[in-house]
């Protein structure tokens, strides 16, 4: 036996030492908390342990959490409580051990991991960046099962425990020291040793009254819940923080604030199976399978390469940016700040100066919320240089071009600059629509040329669309992906096509919002219905964001791609003809923008060919809306425009905002039911439009009962 | 020097007057900038170099050996060490000499060379009483004792020490450097009219050359940190509308009372940066590179502080001699304008066969500059004088100004405070 612990004992120290055979990571699967069981039992009996230390083996790891695959295997209530309250009085056993129990954390304890170190009497961490303790649960629909939601508020106080569950965010072992979370915060390097240290300290009866004294010291504001309103007060600030950021549409964080605060009026045992009841309630649930998919996902995606195993990805240092705009500042904010060099080429300095202008900002933003030092941001700023010529573009690795939208333009950019390169140097294209092999056609190299889609805002939208045209390279590909990785994007390759992935399936989404408005639907009504939904802003607003010109030209270019299916509303185009209508960047669209408020602008009517008017239902809003996408996601899958289903709905996430709790349009249509779907197809295909008409990957799959994700 | 010394390119920011435009970037920013530039315009990248030399004056106090900061922040590699010289206004001009001699010792192939300042940033500190009292104050440990030592402070503590004022004025003659100026002017007999034509020359020559486009092949544009609300294109010191009759008007600023010394005849206190990029003639040609020029020759002489201003004369001669040429082998001469008055005195010295044998134990005058050669783009008065950084501007302005003439041969020279002077002589072919 004895696959993932080890006990041995020196001087009287227990060290239990957490080992997972085979893994990078310890994990509390349920074979390992079994174990964890029986050397607890074992080191009970141990006649020469006078205290007992939890310990990792692993390098930066505590214990990083409970198995995900195991909770995405719980399919009933019943199973979840079951699964909770065994993992509790594994738990417990440590909690009512004899001697003093010591969690020595060392790396990340997150979720199980910190609830294994709360059932300990004392816990020590390091001041390692990689330690960090949290329970990260709510991320996954769930709640912590395990005592999380018992032993921490008890622990630290409901004000600073409440918080850190609701978030799922993590502390590092100097501010978990000084919450009262850590008894000790210590030096990494001398980690073991000083362990000992406190083992002594705490061999002693004086020694731990003396350490117990001093973490509720730390603890502050504790008095607030012994008002008598106290703590009804803290969980509905919590409540109200929660649906600020949520908009509700996650039930885990109000489930979380419930068993925190009920809990604490209950003895710690039934606080317990009370816990253990609230984790049932959310685990299978299918919000909670989707998030977990949705983590999976992004797990598989961490090796992700975009080209067969043995295509190398070149490593990038120097690199060039053509078009000073503001994805151009974007683009080059972000390979600066990853210690990339980037030199700017634009036909005049007033120009250059605005990428400038956008990157500083972007700086000036992370250092004023404490996401980077003033020595990074200004490293960083001087990572750019800047040119009207191709000066400096001779030792590129990669430049990326960011030029405007025109076919013609691009073409004649990238046949100039592909003379003022090394060979074997790759050109990107950001763009949004065009097709990469057609840009590609008058290049000599068009081996190193390829799509490479930033999303806008490029400091906060995740996804990077890589499309290689018909004659890119495999290495191409690869040094790409990889760049994307470095710049800590997800990078899916898609294939090239109007509109690629993500805007294939938005902009219809944003077109058919106008053909609402001419059916009668109202602005805020429309944006209403899909903020519920959960998309973080409605087809509308988002329209007015990215800019009314950019999504009409966008549309045309869709439409002349995909013919009648994709025609772009009337009423879209006579809005576009309006010079002052381009959204929020001339502070008038589909809204008026004042500074962030915004309210529906009352001239959208007088553009709106209004057809008869009717009542028009939100169901028939919110499915004409979504579905209009799922029936393009069906046949981008199809035609292998991206690789699997999986990839479709997280490149929705994070290029589209697409709400993660429904993981994705391919995940929504499956929970649908495909043959609901294709039946709201066929009758909104008679009543709104033959773009409605069902595809043909649909129907097949209705013939053959298939889901996407089967 | 047995082998010439290539400078493969030169590149400098926009000279920019102290307290405006540049006012708050730093002298590291504006190294760092022209540094990266001049990387990326030869094609040498920063794993070819060997060392990055900097000139630099006031030596701001958050980035203590500025060159090592510029490099870094200039994307070159870690490994690459740096150190910053200093030799007063010939910081910039030592940057270069040094990595001549670095490389001809053969202790280096590829050196970046440049000079920064900023003159904008140069501190007020506080005076003697007011850091007395801080000591105090920390000292204090009871409530009592801080109040008592909270009691001696007095408004006079609060009179701040100017970094400027007391970095220009000499501490062995106890001059400021105007008041150098001014001995040179009398001891010339450099009229106040002379002074002040010679400015306006100076500034009328400056403004052909931007129009003509001519500075533009050697400045970068610059993106003003912090927030980037404006591109520096070019110099903001030389004045279009500038006439005599308005210069005629200004007060004597040194010697008040009998001067001629003002602000419109003395070079500006000035921000800006400069960078070259120097080898072996021999490796240049090995990389198949095109240099901008060669360093000939150089040297520096020590006279008398008070007499800083003609530090020129006595490098020209050192380097002549070394050289074994001759000043009628000069295409071209820039002297640095610190004033006009002491650019003039050394056009007299220079053709003085009396100076020539009391000062530098020569039997003949060094000889007369036409001036059709001496700084046919205008000098410091009108594009200003950043400290640390003037020397490779001159030896970066006679280089392009050779090549634009067809010519092949050039004399830089600057007056240095403290007492000496510096000279090159730079060639294209």
């Amino acid at each position: 036996m004895a696959h993932y612990f080890s006990l041995s004992i020196e001087h009287g120290i227990g060290w239990l030492t957490f080992d997972c055979p085979g893994e990078k990571i310890n994990k509390l699967s349920a074979s390992a908390l079994a174990e964890l069981s029986e050397m607890i039992a074992q080191a009970k009996t141990a006649s020469d342990l006078q205290v007992l230390v939890i310990v990792s083996a692993k390098t930066d790891i505590f214990v990083a959490g409970a198995d995900i695959a195991e909770i995405q295997n719980i399919d009933t209530p019943e199973d979840g409580y079951a699964k909770a309250r065994s993992g509790q009085s594994i738990f417990d056993q440590l909690a009512s051990f004899p001697m003093p129990t010591i969690a020595a954390i060392d790396g990340a304890a997150l979720g199980g991991g910190l609830e294994l170190a709360l059932a300990c009497l004392f816990r020590v961490v390091s001041d390692n960046p990689k330690t960090q303790l949290g329970l990260p649960e709510v991320n996954l629909g769930i709640i912590p099962g395990f005592g999380g939601t018992q032993r921490l508020p008890r622990l630290i106080g409901v004000q600073a425990a409440l918080p850190m569950i609701i978030s799922g965010g993590s502390v590092d072992g100097n501010k978990a020291e000084k919450l009262g979370l850590a008894d000790r915060c210590v030096s990494s390097a001398f980690f073991r040793s000083e362990v000992v240290r406190f083992c002594k300290e705490c061999g002693s009866d004086e020694g731990r009254q003396r350490i117990l004294a001093r973490r509720q010291s730390n603890v502050k504001g504790q008095w607030v819940e012994a008002l008598p309103f106290g703590l009804a007060m803290v969980a509905s600030t919590a409540r109200r923080a929660v649906i600020l950021k949520t908009h509700g549409h996650y039930p885990a964080p109000f489930v979380a604030i419930r068993s925190v605060v009920e809990g604490l009026k209950l003895s710690l045992a039934d606080g317990l199976d009370q816990e253990a009841h609230r984790f049932s309630e959310l685990v299978g649930t299918p919000i909670s399978k989707n998030l977990i998919a949705l983590f999976f996902i992004q797990e598989e995606l961490k090796k992700y390469t975009g080209v067969p195993a043995g295509v190398l990805a070149r490593p990038v240092r120097h690199s060039g940016v053509i078009g000073a705009g503001l994805m151009g500042g974007g683009i080059a904010w972000l390979l600066s700040s990853k210690g990339i060099a980037v030199r700017i080429k634009d036909v005049n300095w007033n120009a250059i100066n605005l990428a400038y202008q956008s990157a500083s900002k972007i700086y000036a933003k992370l250092v004023e919320n404490r996401k980077m030092t003033r020595c990074e941001s200004q490293l960083g700023l001087n990572g750019i240089s800047a040119t009207t010529d191709y000066s400096g573009f001779g030792t590129a690795e990669v430049v990326i071009e960011a030029v405007v939208e025109n076919m013609e333009i691009k073409k004649k950019v990238l046949g100039e600059l592909e003379t003022h390169l090394r060979e074997d140097a790759v050109i990107a294209s950001n763009t949004s629509s065009l097709s990469v092999t057609e840009m590609a056609s008058g290049l000599t190299h068009p081996e190193r040329f390829v799509g490479m889609h930033f999303f806008s805002p490029v400091n906060r939208m995740p996804l990077v669309e890589i499309v290689p045209g018909e004659k890119t390279s495999p290495e191409t590909i690869a040094t790409v992906v990889q760049l994307a990785k470095t710049l800590k994007k997800t990078p899916i390759v898609v294939k090239n096509g109007p509109g690629f992935l993500v805007n294939r399936i938005l902009i219809p989404y944003v077109n058919e919002a106008v053909w609402l408005l001419e059916d009668g639907a109202e602005i805020a009504d429309i944006d209403r219905i899909m903020e519920g939904f959960g998309m973080p802003l409605g087809p509308l607003a988002l329209a007015d964001e990215v800019g009314l010109d950019v999504g009409y030209k966008v549309a045309k270019i869709l439409e002349a791609g995909f013919g009648e299916r994709m025609a772009v509303a009337p009423s879209f185009d006579r809005i576009h003809q309006k010079d002052d209508l381009k959204g929020k960047k001339s502070g008038k669209g589909f809204y008026i923008h004042e500074g962030i408020a915004k309210k529906p602008n009352p001239d959208i009517a007088t553009l709106i060919y209004r057809g008869d008017d009717h009542a028009i239902s939100s169901e028939d809003i919110l499915d004409r809306l979504v579905l209009i996408m799922i029936n393009e996601a069906s046949r981008c899958i199809a035609e292998g425009v991206v690789e699997k289903p999986e990839y479709l709905d997280i490149a929705m996430v994070m290029g589209a905002g697409f709400p993660p709790f429904r993981l994705g349009l391919c995940r929504y249509a499956d929970q649908r039911g495909i043959s609901e779907i294709v039946g709201r197809l066929d009758t909104l295909s008679k009543t709104a439009g033959t773009r409605f008409v069902p595809s043909n990957a649909l129907v097949q799959m209705t013939k053959v009962s298939s889901t996407f994700y089967s | 020097m047995n082998e010439r010394i290539a400078i493969i390119d030169g590149i400098r920011t926009p000279f920019c007057k102290a307290g405006g435009q540049l006012r708050e970037v730093s002298a590291d920013h504006l190294g760092a900038v022209v540094a990266r530039e001049i990387i990326a315009r030869t094609g040498i990248s920063g794993e070819q170099l060997d060392e990055v030399i900097f000139g630099n004056v006031s030596q701001p106090s958050n980035a203590a050996n500025i060159a090592r900061v510029i490099g870094l922040r200039a994307g070159v590699p870690q490994r690459v060490p740096a150190y910053t010289v200093h030799r007063n206004c010939a910081s910039g001009m030592e940057s270069v000499t040094t990595a001549a001699n670095k490389i001809l010792a053969g202790e280096a192939d590829i050196i970046l060379s440049g000079g920064t300042e900023s003159m904008s940033n140069i501190p007020l500190m506080f005076n003697k009483k007011m850091v007395r009292f801080f000591e105090e104050l920390g000292k204090a440990k009871t409530t009592v004792q801080k109040v008592k030592v909270l009691l001696t402070f007095r408004l006079g503590h609060l009179a701040p020490v100017l970094g400027i004022v007391e970095g220009l004025t000499d501490p062995i003659c106890g001059l400021i450097m105007g008041l150098t100026a001014e001995k040179l002017s009398r001891e010339f007999g450099i009229s106040r009219q002379e002074q002040d034509q010679y400015a306006l020359a100076s500034h009328s020559k400056a403004l052909a050359a931007i129009q003509a486009g001519r500075f533009a092949e050697e400045i970068v544009p610059l993106p003003v940190p912090p927030q980037f609300k404006s591109v520096i294109i070019q110099d903001d010191g030389p004045r279009a509308n500038q006439t005599i009759e308005a210069l005629q008007k200004l007060k004597p600023y040194f010697d008040r009372k009998n001067g001629t010394v003002t602000v419109g005849n003395a070079c500006p206190l000035t921000d800006g940066a400069a960078a070259v990029i120097v080898m072996k003639e021999s490796k240049a040609k090995a990389l198949g590179l095109n240099p901008l020029g060669y360093l000939r020759g150089y040297g520096y002489a020590g006279l008398e502080p008070e007499r800083m201003g003609l530090g020129p004369i006595y490098a020209s001669a050192k380097v002549l001699e070394r050289t074994g040429l001759a000043v009628s082998d000069m295409d071209l001469f820039e002297i640095n304008e610190a004033f006009s008055a002491q650019v003039l005195a050394n056009l007299r010295a220079f053709e003085s066969t009396e100076f020539a044998s009391q000062k530098l134990g020569r039997s003949t005058a060094l000889g007369a500059i036409d001036p059709d050669k001496l700084n046919v783009n205008g000098g410091a008065v009108a594009l200003g004088h950043p400290v640390g950084t003037s020397g490779i501007r001159l030896i970066i302005t006679t280089l392009k100004e050779l090549r634009r003439r067809g010519k092949q041969r050039g004399l830089a020279s600057l007056c240095v405070g403290g007492g000496q002077g510096g000279a090159v002589i730079v060639e294209v072919e």
